[in-house]
């Protein structure tokens, strides 16, 4: 029994301690001894540091950092208690319902809803007349109304809402709704949306560029371009084409509006950005936000699908407003589909050059990509197809268009990877090309021109932490890839592709970095002990409310069950920028950190106070705070807690995160900035039917680099979930229009998410580079996983049957027309005799991997020593890697605005830069 | 309550239906065309059983009748008068899906959830949770009961522990 062992400590009596204190009682009622194991040897533990000591490792307390944790709020999950959008139900609720355009492009001549209104049951209609203001993701680009005024602009697009006593109403009431249209002329093809058109889709005024339907184009030209052609000796060239992807997120849109009666609204919603549907809100309802409170209800999946403010929530709003009561408006999955904001269908002409030494002398890239009818976050990722493959991989030159126009389809928007996914895509299968021109192994390759950490990309990013180097040396061994690469019969194939992506965005959209943090975290505690977290970041399923209670509970030496999280409601969570650009754990876990260290100080204080024993000897362990020389001497959690409360009451603190000052200064320099970056490298395995063209996936080894895995669990889920989704989209997603442009699989029966039956075995690689800034060392682990997988699975296709596809997903029909091309090449009748590649090494293989060695051994000492100097991209070229090469070499290009030069030979994207925008007409 | 009935439209009988949810027997009014997903999820309080794609496409809507697996989405809830349904609610202990086998391989498992899409997981940590699910059938294990007290924020110090 425990109870008969002496218990020891500041005037303890013998035995657990007798007088109750509030909120005392509960399992466990001895602390636990610190354990060594999780303690880092920097803190005397015997927890080994091969990336160096960290600024967080004196908060360890081992209690639950980098354990798997299931996460805290699964228990509702799996007993179906959770509550999203749909299942709000609120006394007295009518049912909303969306009028939506059966056309493409229309002018809206009248609509007459007096028949509806007649209807019994049919409580209000709202139209665009209702709601003028407009509203959109980012403050340049607003270019959204809650309803449509004066035109559609997709078939899809919303005309009108009704709120009835129930959906058979609401449905019949938008029968009787008279709309009558004057059909425009609208443009689907990508290409055309570079041109003039009588009717833009949308007019940006004195911003708009010519007449044509661009929302946003970008030019970017950095490094040595004028040496390109002296200095390349082969390159690779590819044109893609990818097909658009929605998020096929599993719960569709849901919204309950309700005004108290007080006159405020609440708003609840399944949302990864309430902050912006806040802002929204209050623009488009002419309300301060204060009025607003917005609920975050559980999400059920969001991927990016659920991060813009939408029209239906203005619409809930506008209803329960004129009805005077809740207001429900859930979407079918079709529904879902129109509003879409998935992954712009693109097309990307890659091009590649490498040098006699195997070093990637140029990347020249132009992306064209489809926006759809609305900006969305569309400026941000016209810069992401560009920017966001300048690293891992050091380069001479960098060129990039990019153009994102608009067209009559559902807006396009952030899906899980944005931006980033198809260009990095073609890039790694470019990379692979290149290796076979070089006669070199491509993962050697990729070895002996990788940035070092702690440097500075081409286009100024600052990059800190880089696994890259551990992510390819793990999967090559553990794959076996050296055995079977270009070595195994026709059919059979290993692909290799690498990612680097984005931890948290560099620049809050909607303030200036400096004014306002980037994510702020409360804590209140009361006397009886338990923590409460009040934060926005927006739980979606990934598990960031497990992530930032894991971070107090660590910190403050509790178990998690002592710690419950608050951060639904708008009227309590401290304002956060949302869970988009995998920024929560970088960002909140940091904040969060921050706000548990003034209250760890403050319990280590009256800890001293009671015990006499210095400030710097008392240390936090389980629920107990003592002297680290005697651990006998020390008092519990909750008695230094009453101690400090005496004066005060309750503790309260606020931690907030902001990033450091950092980049470059050229316009569009912030894009693609973050405080750290995730890395990837993926090997695939596959089997290639050349009798069908039907390609399986085997087997997948995915190495990420996540800095440190707060959630072992919850960072495999991501790795495997993100290679479920990549899968889909390069084997067989794709959002499909027909001839007149209307989408032909707006459904999950056409529009094909593999089944359990595609899905390969996954082998999760946790790589930690242990990061400077982020919380005890961790990045992000949410989208990145995504990238490498279809460069990975579109390299091992050519390993097996060598043919390379540019146009996503590889369907059967696809790659049997490819296989065909094939057979004609090979002068085979079957394709059964189709041989295999097979690769001899060239000298430069031996060349590579030398300096791949050398590298490895530049990369350990940099990470090791705090006091390294600067290296900027350019020193494998021979600049002093200390000084950024534009500073020493007049030849080292910035340009962010094409020369006339340019402008008479564009490549497809880059043509855009022939319009003039209209205030620079002149006149 | 006010009854909104459309006045163009021939309307769908009324029923009484008669169900077992969940281990308990429930009376509702029901239209005659009703589909059993919105009758359980509007009339009977399920709201843990979800709709995802209103076509049996993605098997979020599935529940137990008389112990076999349905897509409540294409279910007409008329024709399951008198049957036993369990939602999701009603298998907080997991022991009827795996009542016909509580050893399953692999590839049982992913023929059990083939219908069943999911976007998060990859399916990989479902197949686990299922094989450990089984784990604690098999070895008659106990689970934690929830509501049993949480961690002393008063702990005592003992040398060693
Ligand atoms: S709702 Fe998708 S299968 Fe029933």
């Amino acid at each position: 029994m425990v109870k008969d062992k002496e218990i020891q400590g500041y005037r303890q009596q013998p035995g657990k301690l007798p007088f109750s204190k509030p909120g005392s009682g509960g399992k466990n009622s001895f602390s636990k001894p610190i354990n060594l194991e999780n303690i880092p040897v920097s803190q005397n533990g015997i927890k080994d540091q091969p990336w160096g000591p960290h600024r967080h490792d004196s908060l360890i307390s081992g209690q639950v950092i980098g354990k798997s944790t299931a996460l805290v709020d699964s228990a509702w999950k799996v007993t179906g208690q959770a509550q999203y959008g749909d299942d709000v139900r609120l006394p007295n609720e009518l049912i909303g319902r969306i009028v939506r355009s059966p056309h493409h492009y229309a002018k809206i001549l009248s609509i007459d809803c007096s028949k509806a209104l007649d209807l019994p049951g049919v409580v209000a209609i709202a139209t665009g007349n209702d709601a003028k203001n407009k509203f959109g993701v980012l403050p340049v680009t607003k270019d959204e109304h809650a309803m449509a005024v004066e035109k559609v602009r997709h078939a899809g697009d919303l005309i009108a809402c009704i709120a009835a006593e129930n959906e058979n109403i609401a449905r019949e009431a938008e029968r009787l709704i008279q709309i009558e249209y004057e059909i425009l002329e609208s443009i689907h093809d990508i290409k055309e949306g570079l041109e003039d058109s009588e009717y833009p889709i949308h007019d940006r005024g004195q911003y708009h560029i010519g007449n044509s339907n661009i929302q946003k184009r970008v030019f970017q030209e950095f490094g040595n371009i004028s040496s390109l052609e002296k200095n390349t000796v082969v390159s690779h060239q590819s044109n893609w084409t990818f097909a658009g992807v929605n998020h096929g997120f599993t719960e569709p849109h849901a919204v309950v509006a309700n005004w108290s009666p007080d006159g405020r609204l609440t708003l609840y919603t399944p949302q990864q950005v309430p902050h912006y549907v806040h802002r929204s809100l209050a623009d488009v309802l002419e309300i301060p936000m204060h009025q607003i409170n917005v609920h975050r209800t559980f999400v059920g999946g969001g991927f990016g699908g659920k991060s813009d403010p939408f029209p239906h929530e203005m619409c809930a709003a506008i209803l329960a407003r004129k009805s005077g009561r809740p207001v429900r408006i859930t979407f079918d999955r079709e529904e879902v589909f129109w509003v879409n904001r998935g992954r712009h269908p693109s097309k990307i002409e890659m091009n590649l050059h490498a040098d006699s030494i195997g070093r990637i002398c140029g990347i020249e890239t132009d992306a064209l990509i489809d926006g759809g009818s609305f900006a969305s976050f569309g400026h941000v990722t016209t810069y992401y197809n560009g920017v966001l493959h300048t690293a891992p991989y050091e380069i001479g030159a960098f060129h990039y268009t990019g153009a994102r126009v608009w067209t009559n389809k559902p807006a396009s928007g952030a899906m899980r990877g944005h931006g980033a996914v198809n260009s990095r895509c073609a890039v790694e299968v470019g990379l692979d090309d290149l290796a076979e021109k070089l006669e070199v192994d491509p993962i050697t390759l990729r070895l002996a021109n990788l940035l070092p950490p702690h440097s500075a990309t081409i286009t100024g990013f600052r990059v800190t932490s880089i696994g890259m180097r551990e992510c390819l040396e793990r999967v090559k061994e553990e794959s076996g890839w050296s055995d079977k690469f270009r070595k195994m019969p026709l059919g059979k194939g290993i692909g290799i592709g690498c990612g680097f992506f984005i931890s948290g965005s560099g620049l809050p959209i909607h303030w200036d970095p400096n004014k306002f943090p980037h994510a702020t975290v409360h804590l209140k505690i009361d006397m009886d002990g338990g923590v409460t977290i009040h934060t926005g970041a927006a739980e979606i399923g990934q598990g960031s409310d497990t992530v930032v209670s894991q971070s107090v509970a660590e910190v403050l030496g509790l178990p998690l069950d002592m710690i419950r999280i608050r951060s639904r409601e708008s009227d309590t969570s401290p304002v956060d920028l949302g869970s988009y650009s995998s920024r929560v754990t970088f960002m909140n876990a940091n904040a969060a950190i921050s706000a548990a260290m003034k209250i760890r100080d403050e319990l280590i204080k009256a800890a001293s106070d009671i015990t006499g024993a210095s400030e710097e000897v008392l240390v936090i362990g389980d629920r107990r705070i003592f002297d680290k020389n005697n651990p006998a001497i020390g008092v519990s959690y909750l008695e230094a807690l009453h101690k400090s409360q005496e004066e005060r009451g309750a503790l309260i603190s606020s931690g907030a995160y902001r990033t450091p000052p950092m980049g470059k200064t050229h316009k569009g320099a912030a894009a693609g900035l973050a405080p750290a970056y995730s890395f990837s490298a993926y090997v695939a395995e596959v089997s290639v039917d050349v009798e069908t063209g039907k390609t399986i996936v085997d087997k997948v080894w995915a190495a990420h680099d996540c800095g440190k895995a707060l959630n072992p669990l919850a960072v495999n889920g991501q790795i495997i979930g993100s290679c479920h989704m990549g899968l889909g989209q390069v084997l067989s997603e794709e959002m499909r229009y027909g001839r007149t442009g209307h989408l032909m699989n707006p459904d999950f029966l056409d529009y094909k998410i593999p089944s359990i039956h595609e899905m390969p075995e996954v082998i999760p690689i946790i790589i930690e580079s242990n990061d400077p800034e982020g919380p005890f060392g961790a990045k992000e682990a949410g989208e990145g996983p995504l990238l490498p997988i279809l460069p990975a699975v579109c390299n091992a296709v050519y390993d097996a049957i060598g043919v390379r596809t540019e146009d996503l997903p590889i369907t059967s029909e696809k790659v049997f027309k490819l296989v065909e091309k094939k057979c004609r090449e090979q002068g085979v009748s079957s394709p059964l005799d189709l041989k295999p590649p097979r690769l001899e090494f060239s000298d430069l293989q031996d060349t590579l991997e030398k300096r791949a060695d050398l590298h490895s051994t530049r990369d350990i000492e940099r990470r090791l020593d705090s006091s390294r100097e600067e290296y900027y991209n350019g020193a494998i070229f021979g600049f002093d890697p200390t000084k950024s090469p534009e500073e020493v070499d007049e030849n080292w290009s910035v340009r962010v605005i094409p020369n006339d030069d340019y402008l008479h030979s564009p490549r497809l994207a880059g043509s855009a830069w022939k319009h003039i925008e209209r205030r620079k007409m002149g006149d | 309550m006010v009854e909104f009935r459309l006045p163009m439209l021939p309307q769908p009988g009324e029923l009484v239906w008669s169900v077992n949810i969940n281990g308990t027997e429930v009376k509702l009014n029901i239209e005659s065309n009703a589909i059993l997903l919105d009758v359980l999820r509007d009339q009977a309080g399920s709201l843990g059983t979800k709709r995802g794609c209103d076509m049996g496409t993605c098997g979020c809507c599935s529940v137990l009748v008389d112990g076999e697996p349905r897509l409540s989405c294409l279910t007409l809830a008329a024709d399951m008068n008198g049957r036993e349904i369990t939602t999701v609610e009603g298998l907080a202990n997991g022991h009827q899906l795996l009542s016909q086998n509580n050893n399953p391989t692999n590839e049982e498992i992913k023929t059990a959830i083939e219908g069943n899409l999911c976007r998060c997981t990859g399916f990989q940590q479902i197949v686990d949770s299922i094989r450990a699910a089984s784990d604690i059938i098999r070895e008659n294990n106990d689970i934690e009961d929830s509501t049993s007290a949480k961690s002393d924020p008063h702990p005592g110090f003992m040398e060693g522990n």
